[in-house]
């Protein structure tokens, strides 16, 4: 064994060592090929902004680690990554354009219904203990979901890796709360 | 979430993730496998009927060793597409084994023709082969299928299309070795027909059944 590897002899080891399950090695492999990946990203698109290439980043580093088993430790890992990030660049530009195939890009309008309900100059939430109290009323797995989707408005994904659940679980948890939150706010606005 | 935070979260939730054998090493394992289903029909076949009733003539051996190898690089080339960073040049090989295996089945047609004054088209219509070689494909291409779900769908739809080539190359030996045809036409256009409409539907809906791992279920 060399004493002083290359660095993509460096990363091939780390890489074999987090597919046998150290944790240490794979998170240095993370932080040492994440500037690579982002450099990538930013050569291939260079338009992103900042975030959208952190999405990308993120995505490719979860693909990554999905597929880590077909990484062969005898080979260099930078194709094996590159690959990744390539693919993975063209399915995010394949879902951008097919999103923008559904969606239709609106001005601000300063015009409003005419019903005096869409001319209110005031955000009006209805009541808010009543919400909070409906919201803690909650079983603790709708709870957490509605708290981190729609109160710190966090992605699916990012929910997901924050709490284990899979997205269709939280998707379920989330539509079960908000029939809960309807259900018990309606109630308390008939009492 | 920031990517530092991604990071320390999958190195928290790193387990052991045994690499994958070579793609030449699991196509030779899925090849033990659909080359013992192609033993199991050729000694039933010879059990049922009269070995007489099969020809073995050279284009006949020919035809059949094209598709056994069409197959076998069709199985290579789809487990080599989810390897990040392999060898594309391995995808070409069952494109050529497949023209091969035409112009053989176009020519058995050309010399049919001579021998018989007619290709045949019209007088044997191929049912049978096409329901024995949807069974037969579906079994031969079941575990190819869970192979390839282990590896990183890059490219779905070619994948399954290979896989489809695959396992139906294999299936249409045994349709071939079960029911004989008078006919080499019939054996193309039905037989052919049938690989070719199974892989195309693979390739448009390969992306419904070749697909990044939810990582939450990791």
């Amino acid at each position: 064994m060399d004493e002083f590897p290359s660095p993509d002899e460096h990363l091939s080891r780390l890489m074999a060592r987090a597919q046998q399950g150290d944790s240490n090695a794979y998170v240095n492999l993370l932080r040492a090929i994440t500037p690579r990946i982002r450099q990538l990203v930013r050569a291939r698109r260079g338009f992103l902004g900042e975030s959208d290439v952190e999405d990308v980043v993120q995505e490719v580093l979860l693909s990554a680690h999905a597929v880590r088993a077909t990484y062969d430790p005898t080979r260099p890992l930078m194709p094996w990554l590159s690959a990744i990030v390539r693919h993975r660049l063209a399915d995010a530009g394949r879902q951008h354009v097919r999103q923008g195939a559904h969606e239709i890009g609106v001005d601000d309008l300063d015009v409003t219904f005419q019903a005096p309900p869409a001319n209110s100059h005031e955000e009006t939430f209805g009541d808010p203990d009543a919400l909070a109290q409906a919201i803690q009323a909650l079983p603790p797995g709708q709870r957490q979901a509605v708290e981190l989707l729609k109160l710190r408005e966090l992605s699916l994904k990012e929910a997901s890796a924050l709490t284990g659940m899979s997205i269709g679980a939280l998707k379920v948890a989330t539509h079960r709360a908000i029939t809960s939150l309807r259900r018990a706010l309606r109630a308390s606005d008939d009492e | 979430m920031k990517t530092d935070e991604l990071i320390d979260r999958l190195g928290r939730d790193v387990t052991v993730a045994q690499p994958l054998p070579a793609p030449g090493i699991r196509t030779a394992m899925w090849t033990v496998w659909a080359v013992s289903l192609l033993l199991v029909a050729a000694v039933m076949m010879f059990a049922v009927m009269s070995s007489a009733a099969v020809t073995l003539t050279p284009l006949y051996l020919v035809q059949q060793s094209v598709a056994l190898v069409t197959g076998i690089m069709a199985a290579r080339a789809a487990l080599a597409s989810v390897i990040p960073g392999s060898n594309k040049r391995v995808w070409v090989l069952p494109a050529i084994g497949a023209a091969v295996w035409g112009v053989s089945l176009l020519w058995a047609g050309v010399l049919d023709l001579q021998a018989s004054g007619t290709l045949g088209v019209t007088s044997q219509s191929d049912w049978p082969c096409v329901v024995s070689m949807a069974v037969g494909g579906l079994v031969v291409g079941s575990p190819l299928i869970w192979m390839l779900q282990r590896g990183a769908p890059l490219t779905p739809g070619l994948t399954a299309f290979l896989a489809a080539l695959a396992a139906l190359s294999f299936a249409n030996i045994e349709a071939c070795l079960t029911r004989p045809h008078a006919f080499a036409l019939t054996v193309f256009l039905w037989h052919g027909g049938m690989v070719t409409a199974v892989a195309a539907i693979c390739a448009l809906t390969g992306h419904r059944w070749l697909r990044w791992p939810d990582l939450t279920t990791r």
